[in-house]
């Protein structure tokens, strides 16, 4: 029970990682993407690929955090070679073309027999933990959010806002798109390498489509533009499913379909999400108590 | 020529003609997709799950024992009244609050209809039944079978009637009017809803076919097979140019011929990359697609 | 006489087959308020299009303070010293009226990504600067109570305000406004062209307007522009103008018929 409680906090971790990124890009900065489990992709086969046969003679902690650095740079790499092309579409246009890519990506690492192709990669050391996992939560966060408090962060909302708007006002929105674009995806590259060396078995089917839309779902349920809302949904559906498979056998073959009502329900409902664009600060709520009292 | 050169060209045109059978299965699809963006400008993800559900209407009507000829308009006839009431249920409340919005609405459904198929019907592929003995007849080194034909020639029937419907009667003339403007349309005094209702249905209904059709081709059926023919008939529709009836025709032959080309000559892992990367490349260089036309967002 | 702050030179403007504007002349002296008027279609905003670097001329060039700008980015003729309003309002609505102003600095902030990550000195000595100056800005309009709210919270008028006092912000050479007077009742027109008068005299920068509404430039305009089908067909003074048979065919002919 323990070890599964300390499982899930790790995969919440990674996932936060994961969602809080995506947000930059669909949330922040308004630009829809439906490729990002391909970034997660790059950066976990190449941090990797690193680690199985290129480690330098160091602690293995020390191999982690080169290991993140390379996934980092690697996806950001990817996350500039498609966005580059692709922000110039918008809407819908841009979310499939995403989609697109994120797909080629895996049928390119499917195809790569050095990082196991159709087999998947294996041997793969363990040196993630909870520690480095909630060390780089930790950095992905601040980082994001210090950005969003600057005035690059102000001009990638504007982005979302109007981008016309926004080009009126001096700002070069193609830049700044790419900029979110690019940081997103280096995060979840980051994301793929604790990853990695935690489940120590990549497979190119643990990063489809599917994966995408899930990342998304946390994003979405969390509400689009809102950090802590993407921390509270990484959350909640890295412990969903364990809960369903708590409540019976029945119930959890029943996930993706739960998913998929949540999904439509939530747009129905609450287009916005949980926190809709507004940040969870619950020092305010606190506060607000005194007040009254 | 060369015995080389010749079985290349044998080669060639078994890939061709496979290519384009394959193409008019994406071009049924396709049809659906871009008829539904022309009129309400969604990108209906679930429009691959209509053609998964025809497939398993016809193999339950003809595991039930009804003749092919019936359970074919039976498959279209359930494709197009499940995808009205998505619509109804689903599509028309989320309308007006965006695109993105109802993107994701579709990318719901989708999953909806793939998980439930599979937890209802179950996750392993069904045999299809053999409605028809299979023939072949080989002209030369090219070997075509009488499915092969049926696919081609029903698809080229549904495709002059889908003309005939939107170019020379009233209510394609409403479908055209309302895709052109909703608000004109309803003021003209078309039932708007009601001819999205009937664009879906007749979308939906000529991806059942498709269903069906695959069904016998590749002799299964299972519930996630929309997922990957429902996303190469999208980029067939975006090839051809979306909102353009024949342009989905064009994109739909244009990806099957690509595709079987890439997996005779090259490496068949690369098939579904061939499809995503024509995405991506026609929508960098010409997004509006092979019959669209360019337009510049007003300010 | 000085050289102009803006002078467009015979620009013209084909979409296919269709000429919208025509061998389009115009120029601008600093803090001369100037109106192009014409009848829906004319062809007015396609001219605003071009000046501000959405469509680039198919021929014809434009020039700010001496230099070319024509096919340049929307973004960069803003930082050259061009800014402009929209016929409708595009505040950045879910942002606070603060963040609107502050937008407008974010060309001149001098720091990098890496100084907002770290919080560097230089990040914190520029926001402060930057948070001022926007101060100031929503001081001068009068809606420095206002600050904190969303912009889509403001009413109407404000709003219209506060898209001026973000275009302001950008420090311009030329302020152009298209159609400010849309969707608004006879005392708010009267209130914008009291508006429009004291930002010329207050910041001393050149004025294009383009409206429909003629009452509006008649009152403010100092020269006036007429453009029907994508030609210019007169200009002057507007009492020239008011007399002018052809705009009188054009344009006042028509609404009165």
């Amino acid at each position: 029970m323990l070890e599964l409680l300390l499982h899930l906090t790790i995969l919440s971790g990674i996932n936060i990682i994961l969602a809080v990124s995506l947000n930059l890009i669909n949330g922040i900065c308004g630009q829809f993407s439906l490729g990002h489990a391909g970034f997660w992709a790059v950066g976990a086969y190449s941090a990797a690929a690193f680690t199985v046969y290129a480690q330098l003679p160091v602690p293995p902690e020390v191999n982690l955090i080169i290991g993140c650095f390379i996934g980092f740079i690697a996806a950001s790499v990817a996350g500039l070679i498609i966005g580059v092309p692709c922000l110039r579409l918008r809407g819908d246009y841009l979310a499939i073309a995403t989609l697109g890519f994120g797909e080629i990506i895996r049928i390119i690492i499917m195809n790569t027999d050095s990082i196991g192709g159709p087999r998947g990669f294996s041997g793969i050391p363990k040196i993630s933990n909870i520690f480095w996992v909630y060390l780089f939560v930790a950095i992905t966060i601040i980082i994001i959010a210090n950005i969003m408090r600057g005035t690059h962060g102000r001009a990638i909302i504007s982005i979302r806002e109007d981008e016309i708007a926004a080009d009126s006002m001096g700002i070069y929105t193609f830049k700044y798109k790419t900029m979110a674009f690019v940081i997103g995806a280096g995060f979840a590259g980051t994301a793929g390498s604790l990853y990695a060396h935690y489940t120590q078995f990549l497979h190119p089917n643990g990063f489809t489509f599917m994966m995408s839309v899930i990342i998304l779902l946390m994003v979405i349920l969390g509400g689009l533009g809102s950090i802590t809302g993407s921390i509270v949904g990484a959350i909640i559906l890295t412990l969903l499913p364990e809960v369903l498979r708590l409540m019976g056998e029945t119930i959890s073959e029943w996930r993706m379909v739960i998913y998929s009502v949540l999904l439509i329900t939530l747009m129905l409902l609450r287009p916005g999400g949980i926190f809709g664009k507004h940040e969870f600060n619950p020092l305010k709520y606190f506060k607000k108590k005194g007040e009254v009292a | 020529m060369s015995e080389d050169t010749m079985y290349f060209f044998w080669d060639l045109g078994q890939y061709l003609l496979n290519g384009l059978t394959q193409g008019s299965i994406y071009a049924l699809i396709a049809l659906g997709y871009t008829m539904v963006y022309g009129i309400i400008k969604l990108i209906n993800f679930a429009h691959g799950e209509f053609y998964m559900i025809g497939g398993f209407i016809g193999y339950y009507c003809i595991m039930g024992g009804m003749p092919l000829y019936m359970a074919f308009p039976v498959a279209m006839l359930g494709s197009g009244v499940i995808a009205v009431i998505v619509e109804k249920i689903v599509y028309r409340p989320i309308r007006s609050a965006g695109r993105i919005p109802a993107l994701i609405t579709a990318l719901g459904t989708s999953l909806f209809f793939q998980y439930t198929g599979q937890l209802i019907i179950g996750a392993d592929s069904k045999a299809f039944p053999t409605a028809i003995e299979q023939k072949m007849w080989f002209f030369g080194e090219i070997m075509i079978s009488n499915i092969q034909v049926i696919i081609l020639v029903t698809t080229f029937i549904l495709m002059i009637f889908l003309w005939w419907l939107v170019n020379r009667t009233r209510i394609g003339k409403a479908m055209k009017a309302t895709s052109y403007n909703h608000d004109a349309a309803e003021l003209m005094g078309i039932d708007t809803n009601k001819i999205i209702s009937f664009t879906f249905f007749v979308g939906a209904s000529m991806a059942g076919a498709a269903g069906v059709l695959v069904g016998m081709y590749y002799s299964t059926v299972e519930p996630m097979m929309g997922l990957i023919p429902g996303l190469k008939a999208f980029i067939a529709a975006v090839l051809g140019g979306i909102g353009i009836i024949p342009g989905a025709v064009i994109g739909g032959l244009t990806l099957g011929v690509a595709e079987n080309l890439v997996v005779g000559f090259w490496e068949s892992t690369y098939r579904d990359g061939i499809a995503f990367l024509i995405l991506i490349l026609i929508l960098l260089v010409k997004p509006a697609g092979i019959l669209g036309k360019n337009r510049k967002e007003k300010v | 006489m000085s050289t102009p702050i803006l002078e467009v030179k015979a620009i013209t403007m084909r979409f296919g087959g269709l000429t919208a504007v025509d061998n389009f002349n115009l120029s601008i002296n600093k803090s001369d308020l100037v109106g192009v008027i014409g009848p829906n279609g004319a062809g007015k905003t396609t001219i605003f299009n071009m000046i501000t670097g959405i469509y680039e001329p198919t021929e014809g060039d434009i020039h700010l303070n001496g230099k070319s700008i024509s096919g340049e980015r929307p973004a960069f003729i803003t930082q050259q010293g061009i800014a402009r309003t929209f016929q409708n309002i595009r505040l950045f609505k879910d942002l606070s009226v603060l963040d609107n102003i502050r937008l407008a600095g974010h060309f001149r902030a001098d720091y990098g990504l890496f100084a907002s990550i770290f919080r560097t000195k230089k990040y914190h000595s520029e926001e402060k600067r930057i948070k001022e100056e926007s101060i100031e800005f929503l001081k001068i309009f009068g809606l420095q109570d206002k600050q904190e709210l969303l912009a889509k919270n403001l009413p109407y008028g404000e709003q219209r305000r506060l898209e001026i006092a973000r275009a302001l912000a950008t420090k311009p050479d030329v302020l152009l406004l298209d159609e400010p007077a849309a969707g608004m009742n006879p005392n708010e027109t009267k209130e914008l062209t009291e508006l429009i008068r004291w930002v010329r005299d207050k910041f001393q920068i050149a004025i294009l307007l383009i409206e429909h509404d003629m009452r509006l430039v008649m009152d403010v305009c100092e020269e006036i522009y007429v453009v029907d089908h994508g030609e210019l067909i007169a200009q002057g003074q507007p009492k020239e103008i008011q007399n002018d048979p052809k705009v009188i065919e054009a344009y006042l002919g028509t609404e009165q018929a």
